[in-house]
């Protein structure tokens, strides 16, 4: 369900999951983007050779997932503040899912609390945090 | 051991960096779209409200991580996560500068030593010192025993 105002979110409601474009390719063209092209992002031989398990997808573009999936589920709402913790590497060609909920509800200003996690096909958290939506009142 | 609290006397709220900024349309496209952004204002130039993603501004970095005469401890600096608070839009071609300082730093102990957390605040203002958006970045840094 897609969201327009306040009055359509519900404390607990689960966002759709969203699995995100993680090859290389992608991983590689958005860190050229912010300046941070390199071995460590683009490729994974490179990556290994710096002693990590592969190429890295960026934590800042897994913010960029999470920022994705709210808009995909209100497409009205502003994202106002977000913040989240790199608790391990997200490797690029292996699947993040990206998941949230509503943790809560202000109607009066219009606010949604989220907290979302990045997860791997193994249920392991690679990324989690919370996220401030401002959404339209609902009209009079 | 480094004393948390006399590194908080000495460096907190005091800018060491300010960086000017004009960011390109192209790039703001580029991430936003690998990011799997749907919403036109991220993902169409022409769009009348068209700006940066939160994400974005999360990649805009000061010259320098730490001040100066910050004192070496030991570890090497990891990002241990990024957080934004966006007040207005930030355009493609707008002239900003991110104005840098410690926001906090605190310390947790784990089983294998101590962990220092840094948190370096960047406020990002426009011409008129205007203050847009607000990026915070966690340096984790595992402080090494001493000998």
């Amino acid at each position: 369900m897609s969201i327009e105002n306040i009055l359509d979110v519900e404390f607990g409601t689960e966002l759709p999951v969203f699995e995100p474009d993680t090859t290389l390719a992608n991983v590689g063209a958005f860190a050229r983007a912010v300046g941070w092209g390199g071995p460590r992002f683009e490729s994974h031989e490179g990556a290994r050779k710096e002693g990590f398990p592969g190429a890295l997808v960026p934590g800042i573009m897994g913010m960029g997932f999470l920022v994705s999936a709210i808009h995909r589920w209100a497409p009205t709402g502003t994202v106002e503040h977000i913040d989240g913790v790199f608790r391990a590497p997200m490797i690029a060609d292996t699947p993040a899912i990206i998941s949230a909920v509503v943790t809560d509800i202000d109607e009066d200003e219009g606010l949604v609390e989220l907290d979302m996690t990045v997860k791997n096909t193994k249920d392991e958290t690679r990324v989690f945090g919370t996220a401030r939506l401002r959404l339209p009142k609902a009209e009079a | 051991m480094v004393d948390i609290e006399e590194l908080k006397k000495q460096f907190l709220n005091a800018e060491f960096d300010s960086k000017n900024f004009v960011l390109d349309a192209e790039n703001l496209l580029v991430v936003a779209k690998t990011s799997g952004e749907t919403r036109a204002q991220f993902i169409d130039a022409e769009h009348a409200d068209f700006q940066a993603t939160p994400a974005f501004l999360c990649s805009l970095a000061s010259g320098r991580h730490l001040p100066i005469d910050f004192p070496a401890l030991g570890g090497i600096p990891m990002d241990g996560g990024k957080a934004v608070e966006c007040f207005a839009p930030i355009r493609a071609g707008q002239p900003i500068t991110g104005k840098s300082h410690l926001h906090d730093i605190y310390d947790k102990q784990g089983r294998s030593g101590r962990m220092i957390f840094i948190v370096v605040r960047m406020e990002i203002v426009d011409t008129e010192d205007t203050l847009l958006a607000i990026s915070d970045s966690r340096l984790v840094i595992r402080e090494k025993p001493a000998a």
